[in-house]
């Protein structure tokens, strides 16, 4: 399978502070992948490397199978939505759509102009005058109007309201599914993005914690509750809390659990992202990284 | 590119256009009045006759017009305006609104993102500069002939080719200091600053210096009541220093003037006591005897066109190092 994007060891050194540190993964092509970790994490600094934004200090990105580094080839295949949604204020909507047609040779108008009819946006209305809302579906537009093969977004909606929220992901899967694109979005809105995503990356004070398919995490972690114990054959335990009459434990399934004393329940992806945010020296990964990982999946299946 | 240069810029370039327009408007009304009075005064009949004396007319001429010699302050900060408010924004607008993120993110390398924006607001900057020198260096030159000296310091710096050169120095200047510290605010601050330091600097220290300058030398004499120079100032030529020496090289005074108790140390007795005038024999024949004489170093006129190609060439050297280092801190240091 290709990646859409691919890191060996990536390091990023702002000062004397890690903003990433010794970051590998793979992000297949065609999924809907939510980046997601507190703030600080490396969220932005991972994908402004992954558009070229940003050179690594150590390590190597290929975005699309090449370096995104002043590399037009490789950009024009990349649509991107920057964090607090940049717009040139002073231009009318029409002109930044514009923009877009002057600067992509693979820019499709008519695509872009109906995103931004479609929401009710006035074309003759000025960047700085529009909503939240309507500011990032224009950047949504003009992103997608690039008619990218990956589409990377950089906390969408964090300035947009519940209802503007649901419109924009509602819109940016139409446009996904319109052009089979693949999308890599931060957001610490886990809920949100727990509707959408099919993919997770979850980045904790630098490094890469847990990346996967949504659905193969959630088969693959539940919450046991039982009498007070620690252990529990057939899985690890990512963490744990104890009442006098009662153990809570968020594992991660290796085995079969055996022991009918466990009621077991299944997890959203908020809890999921929650615990190993809580535990920084758990982590699940694929590949030569998490070599458990796999192993384990592989016992699943087996 | 470069319908995204010209529409984020064309305001500014109207903007500049219309201050061309009005400051052009300005100065052609009013040379039609500084023409008049170069006429009626009888000046230009003066100074087309040979070998008259026109300096009186010349000085009624000049103050009539005294009050525009703030116009020469305002030529000499007009190239500045182009690097406070074209070149300082220019990168670090982008940088500060964070649109960098959008445009560096099209289909488009930095490369040719910045070697667009550059070569449009170089190119305007180009042809208003010029625009600018050729209308100012017009307007100046009846002052010119009625006595300035198109070489001096200030009036050398607002004519000819050099505004031009100037011009793009100071853009340089501001595009720059707008990469380097990433804020439109500070990198004015810094282009303000520099460029007036840069430019006096140069002015002072190393204008001179362009070519070796020449001397001549004039001896003193005192005839009747007066004193006898045997020399007139090379005409149109930049007069760097004028001293008074005696034969063996000390100075005796500055200018063409010499100090007395100089002279009576080396004619004892010329002065007869304490605040005594010494007489007129004693005083030739001490002047003659102590050799003294007049040097004045200068740039010879004729070399004019060689300092104005020698002064832009440096600005614009300047400007080009300047371009490439902040092409550089675009493409590899910024963000």
């Amino acid at each position: 399978m290709s990646a859409a994007i691919e890191t060996t060891g990536l390091s990023k050194l702002y000062g004397r502070t890690w903003a990433l540190r010794d970051c590998s993964l793979a992000l297949p092509t065609g999924k809907i992948a939510a980046l997601v970790g507190p703030n600080g994490a490396g969220k932005t600094t991972l994908l402004h490397l992954g558009v070229g934004l940003l050179d690594p200090t150590a390590g190597s990105i290929r975005t699309l199978g090449e370096s995104p580094r002043e590399n037009a080839e490789v950009l024009a295949r990349i649509g991107f939505v920057a964090q607090d949604v940049p717009l040139y204020d002073g231009f009318r909507v029409r002109e930044m759509l514009e923009l877009g047609r002057h600067l992509n040779p693979s820019w499709d108008h008519d695509f872009a102009l109906d995103r931004v009819r479609r929401h009710d946006i006035d074309l003759d209305q000025r960047c700085g005058t529009l909503s939240g809302g309507q500011r990032a579906q224009v950047a949504l537009a003009l992103a997608t109007g690039k008619r990218p093969e990956l589409l990377v977004l950089d906390e969408p909606l964090a300035s947009l309201d519940p209802l503007a929220r649901r419109e924009f992901l509602g819109s940016l899967m139409e446009a996904a599914a319109e052009s089979e694109v693949t999308v890599l979005l931060s957001s610490h809105l886990i809920t949100d993005m727990e509707r959408v995503c099919d993919y997770l990356i979850v980045l904790s004070a630098a490094r890469v914690q847990v990346i996967g398919e949504v659905e193969e995490l959630l088969a693959t972690h539940k919450v046991l509750t039982g009498p007070p114990r620690d252990h529990v054959a057939g899985a690890d335990v990512i963490s744990a809390t104890h009442t006098d009459r009662q153990s809570t434990l968020f594992v991660r399934i290796t085995g079969r659990i055996a022991d009918p004393g466990w009621s077991v329940h299944d997890v959203t992806l908020e809890d999921l992202v929650l615990a190993y945010l809580a535990q920084p020296t758990a982590s699940a990964l694929p590949g030569p990284l998490g070599g458990n990982a796999r192993r384990d999946r592989l016992e699943a299946r087996a | 590119m470069i319908w995204l240069a010209w529409r984020q810029h064309r305001q500014q370039a109207l903007v500049g256009a219309l201050g061309l327009g009005l400051l052009a408007l300005f100065l052609i009304l009013t040379h039609v009045g500084i023409a008049n009075t170069f006429t009626s005064t009888g000046l230009q009949s003066c100074l087309s006759a040979p070998g008259g004396d026109c300096g009186p007319i010349a000085e009624v001429f000049d103050r009539q017009y005294h009050g525009f010699q703030i116009l020469a302050a305002l030529f000499l900060v007009i190239p500045l305006f182009v690097g406070l408010f074209w070149g300082a924004p220019l990168i670090a607008r982008e940088l500060e609104q964070g649109t960098y993120r959008l445009v560096w993110t099209q289909s488009v390398t930095r490369r040719r993102w910045f070697s667009t924006k550059i070569a449009l607001i170089a190119g305007g900057s180009l042809i208003g500069a010029a625009a600018f020198a050729a209308i100012v260096t017009w307007w100046t030159g009846l002052f010119i002939r009625a006595d300035d000296n198109r070489f001096s310091p200030g009036i050398f710096d607002i004519r000819g080719i050099v505004p031009v050169a100037y011009t793009l120095f100071a853009l340089a200047l501001g595009v720059f200091f707008g990469t380097l510290v990433r804020r439109t605010l500070p990198a004015m601050a810094a282009t303000l600053g520099s460029f007036i330091g840069v430019r006096v600097l140069m002015t002072l220290f190393a204008r001179t210096h362009y070519m070796a300058a020449k001397t001549v030398s004039a001896p003193l004499s005192v005839q009747g009541g007066g004193f006898k120079f045997g020399y007139e100032d090379p005409a149109g030529a930049w007069i760097l220093k004028q001293v008074t020496l005696d034969r063996a090289g000390a100075i005796a005074g500055p200018g063409g003037g010499f100090d007395l108790n100089f002279l009576n140390a080396r004619c004892p007795g010329l002065i007869p006591h304490a605040g005594a005038l010494p007489t007129q024999a004693k005083l030739a024949s001490c002047v003659r005897e102590v050799g003294l004489h007049f040097i004045t170093t200068y740039q010879p006129a004729t070399r004019y066109w060689a300092f104005q190609g020698i002064e832009s060439a440096i600005y614009l050297a300047l400007a080009a190092i300047l371009i490439a280092a902040s092409m550089w801190l675009v493409r590899h240091r910024l963000a």
